[in-house]
């Protein structure tokens, strides 16, 4: 503590209405949950094609692939309803993740089948030193509360951040710089 | 012939009946105020360019305060500028002005004793300047009252504004009590009790340094801005004060002497010449070895000082300024150093101008403007003073320069015994 | 002057030139006429905020909403929310995935109803040289798509020092720590005098060179008196970790506005926090330590 800081203690003079000081203490163990963002579903590919007005049409995956073992052939390169899918994620190929037996879902490296909403599993298994940082609140955006006795909180799921199959977080535009005064244009003010 | 009190005459002078003092108070406010209205074409000339000066900044400061400090050139990034810059410049003059107390007390110099009332009236007339400078700047006038211990919140000891706002009052107060009483008392035809003042003069030699060095220590007290956070800050503020004080008051006694029928000897300004001598090569030394600390060291800390004297990246908004200041204040020294005071006074009320504006600029701007340049974290946003900060300013000077003519001509006309009390008897 | 000799011709112009200054005087201050409009006598002799009673604190308050009312045509809900006992606010922001999109800055501009002319906020995202801690080589108005390569981005806001340079200097004691640590500004104090401006070496602080300008529908109107309500002309603002919102439990603005989960914010008392976890785990480290302002504000590298 600096001697200034020291007087700075000493010298105080606090509340003259003592009960402004603080709010209402918060008491008991934290009661509310915290909520992860999760798809559940496969998602779209991109056809590289354009309706009338221009929109991309996509194709959902399950239109082809759906929980029947009829269904799930193997992946094929160069397969024409997956050249919209680019896959930039390290050597991995589809069945690396997705289950060969339901496409509908995916499995683990020891080839236990797990749900599309429990893909967190799936990643962690690479990328363990993110899944514990995520564990402990330092990766991955949250919204809501801090404290878990005042309200709830949701979480993002790794995929709402990072495309599964282009997990880099992509080039993006900022948000304009501030325009501080000084950089206005000098101008006489009287 | 000395106008220094005749002791000898006045001693049994009767004592002043309490009841005279009630009436012959407000006779003295009443006759300084005529006296100081009163005079002949310069004097009208020069109040009435000084009072147009004034209202020009008075006006400027109106828009200021309905604008904002917006109106100013002043950011986020460079926060203090011109009003900041002319506030320490003001107090090294107030503080300055001690030059002529110290010999005139301590080492007994009667010559100087005669006029040192001049340097007196010059820390009132300088530390109102400062005050008013400090009031242009903040942003909410209106709140001042929240500075009075008890009343507001005052965190003393530990802000060194709140020394800064007691340093600053308190010599306002001991000089304006110094000269009021001297004053007074001659107006009276009494022989003023030492007593009475003595203390406080004594009080306001001390005072001068604290000023200047409480001044200091506002910036220097910063370690956010490694340009201001030096020990030598103080030592250097003191210096130029010895600087710029005497040199105002050398010119101002030669402006006396010309123009009035006060008596001024040779004695004092060469006293305060000699005064110069030393001080101004002082300043100068000591601005070397700052300089070179800085720029010999380099590293990110002396950023600013490459900027003050060389620029960075390309902005370099106080190099020719800062230059022109060296320029002046060496010419100064060395015309101080080798004009001789009596054949040669010409030359040396020259170097005394070229030192007042060359220390104007080096703690003016030149020591506020730099501590911003390059912003904490790095950013070098420049800061040139605009149209309505120069109005502002010049309206300022242009009121202490009044305060002080003011002054002077009620001092002047008592000391000569123009004005005077008719003493019941 | 022909006319020394002569008093009463003499008094009579002197009068004439006092008039005559007096006019001139009162054109010169005219404009004034128009700031005194905008103070009231209650305004002016409004006591330090901690010298109010609770019912003078909610005349003042319902006294600011029906003034954002009258001056910026918004209903606003303005509270004097107290920190919650036990809670000790920090912040850690890794920079390792921070990509320098200024989504925290445009979060903080809007959640903290800042001036829109100035586009201003409390939070300053740097563009720094991969290899270089030194701020002199961050650049914080960089307009190019981000990431970019060799770079990486650094945030600052208020540290919330506990030793706070800012605090120290203040004349009249109108910035204080409070007791969960965030360093707060009594907006109907201060009297702008941006020592604290100079003494902060974050470049945290902000001075209301004018009076901000928010549009009705822009404005945010959950406010707190010692945070978001929309700041007077002529006084200091700053970050205050967005009590508004973290005093009621929930997370900061800029925090929720981070795609990439950045910034991890909680309370220091609580062992179980995120906050403590990072603190514990994480290599993190405080800007100008050298300037022993002891920050509550935490950075590390971690990807």
């Amino acid at each position: 503590m600096s001697p200034a800081l020291l007087l700075l203690v000493a010298c105080d003079r606090g509340f003259s209405d003592p009960d402004r000081a603080f709010a209402a203490p918060i008491e008991g163990p934290p009661t509310y949950a915290t909520t992860i963002v999760a798809p559940t579903t496969l998602g779209v590919v991109d056809t590289s094609r354009t309706d009338v007005h221009g929109t991309p049409i996509g194709v959902g995956c399950a239109t082809c692939h759906g929980p029947d073992p009829s269904q799930a052939w193997a992946a094929t390169p160069g397969e024409p309803f997956h050249t919209g899918v680019s896959l930039r994620h390290g050597n991995n190929t589809c069945d690396h993740c997705h289950d060969p037996a339901d496409r509908t879902r995916l499995h683990l490296a020891d080839g236990t089948s797990i749900e599309m909403g429990a893909a967190i599993q799936l990643c962690a298994q690479c990328h363990g030193k993110q899944y514990t940082n995520y564990q402990h609140g330092a990766h991955g955006g949250m919204n809501g509360y801090w404290d878990l006795r005042q309200g709830p909180r949701t979480r993002n799921h790794c995929v709402v951040c990072h495309a599964p199959h282009d997990p880099a977080i992509p080039v993006v535009s900022p948000v304009l710089p501030p325009h501080d005064r000084y950089l206005e244009p000098p101008h006489d003010h009287l | 012939m000395s106008t220094l009190p005749d002791t000898e005459s006045r001693r049994d002078t009767p004592a002043v009946e309490p009841t005279e003092y009630v009436t012959s108070y407000p006779e003295f406010l009443w006759r300084a105020l005529k006296v100081a209205t009163d005079g002949g074409p310069l004097f009208y000339v020069w109040m009435t360019v000084l009072t147009a000066v004034w209202l020009v900044g008075v006006n400027a400061f109106a828009h200021q305060l309905v604008q904002g400090q917006g109106a100013t050139a002043m950011t986020d990034h460079v926060s203090w500028g011109m009003y900041i810059g002319n506030f320490t410049y003001a107090v090294g003059i107030a503080a300055g002005a001690v030059m002529m107390v110290i010999p005139a007390y301590l080492y007994k110099d009667r010559d100087m004793h005669d006029v040192v009332i001049v340097g007196e009236i010059l820390a009132v007339a300088a530390v109102a300047v400062a005050l008013s400078f400090v009031n242009v700047d903040i942003g909410r006038p209106d709140r001042l009252w929240h500075f009075l211990p008890y009343i507001g919140r005052f965190n003393w000891p530990v802000s060194m504004l709140t020394w800064d706002v007691i340093v600053l009052s308190g010599y306002f107060l001991i000089n304006l009590h110094v000269v009021g009483y001297l004053l007074y008392t001659r107006f009276l035809g009494l022989r003023p009790n030492p007593r009475w003042y003595l203390p406080f003069v004594f009080l306001s030699i001390v005072w001068a340094v604290s000023i200047h060095t409480v001044t200091a220590f506002l910036y220097s007290g910063l370690g956010s801005r490694p340009f201001w956070n030096s020990a030598i800050l103080a030592p250097r503020f003191i210096a130029s004060a010895f600087v710029t004080g005497p040199a105002f008051i050398v010119l101002a006694l030669q402006a006396i002497r010309r123009l009035t029928d006060f008596h001024v000897g040779d004695a004092p300004i060469r006293t305060l010449i000699g005064v110069l001598r030393v001080t101004a090569v002082l300043n100068l030394f000591m601005l070397f070895a700052e300089v070179f600390t800085e720029l010999y060291t380099g590293g990110s800390h002396t950023a600013a000082a490459t900027y003050l004297w060389f620029g960075l990246h390309g902005k370099h908004a106080l190099v020719p300024w800062i230059w022109s200041a060296l320029a002046m204040d060496v010419t100064a020294a060395l015309l101080l150093l080798f004009s001789d005071p009596v054949k040669n006074l010409a030359r040396i009320d020259v170097a005394c101008l070229l030192t007042l504006f060359g220390i104007w600029i080096e703690k003016g701007l030149g020591l506020i403007v730099p501590g911003f340049v390059p912003s904490t974290l790095h950013e070098i946003v420049e800061y040139v003073p605009n149209q309505l900060e120069w109005k502002v300013s010049l309206g300022i000077w242009a009121l202490g320069i009044m305060i002080y003519t003011l002054g002077l001509k009620v001092a002047i006309a008592v000391f000569t015994g123009r004005m005077h009390h008719e003493r019941r008897s | 002057m022909t006319t020394s000799d002569d008093p009463d011709r003499r008094n009579v112009l002197k009068a004439g030139a006092v008039t005559l200054g007096a006019a001139a005087f009162a054109r010169a201050v005219a404009p004034v006429t128009e700031w005194v409009d905008g103070l009231s006598v209650d305004g002016f002799l409004q006591k330090h905020y901690k010298e109010l009673s609770k019912e003078e604190m909610n005349d003042i308050l319902r006294r600011h909403e029906q003034k954002t009312a009258d001056e910026y045509g918004r209903e606003v809900q303005i509270q004097d929310v107290r920190p919650i006992p036990g809670v000790q606010f920090a912040y850690a922001l890794n920079l390792s995935i921070c990509i320098g999109c200024r989504k925290c800055a445009e979060a903080c501009h809007q959640e903290n109803n800042h001036d829109r002319r100035t586009n201003n906020s409390y939070i300053r995202v740097l563009e720094m040289t991969q290899g270089s801690l030194d701020l002199a080589h961050g650049n914080p108005n960089y307009d190019h798509p981000v990431p970019q390569p060799g770079k990486y981005y650094m945030p600052v806001q208020c540290h919330q020092c506990d030793n706070a340079p800012c605090v120290k200097v203040c004349p009249i004691e109108a910035t204080w720590k409070e007791p969960d640590g965030i360093v707060v500004v009594d907006y109907d104090w201060c009297i702008g005098c941006r020592y604290c401006e100079a003494a902060c070496p974050y470049h945290a602080r902000r001075f209301n060179w004018t009076k901000p300008e928010i549009p009705a529908d822009e404005i945010n109107p959950d406010q707190a008196y010692l945070s978001n309500r929309i700041r007077p002309q002529g006084v200091m603002e700053k970050c205050t970790f967005c009590l508004h919102r973290t005093r009621k439990g929930r997370l900061p603005a800029c925090l929720e506005a981070c795609p990439t989960g950045a910034r991890v914010f909680g309370n220091l008392a609580d062992p179980d926090s995120e906050i403590r976890w990072v603190l514990e785990n994480k290599r993190v480290f405080v800007l100008k330590e050298d300037a022993g302002t002891q920050p509550r504000f935490f950075y590390f590298f971690d990807v």
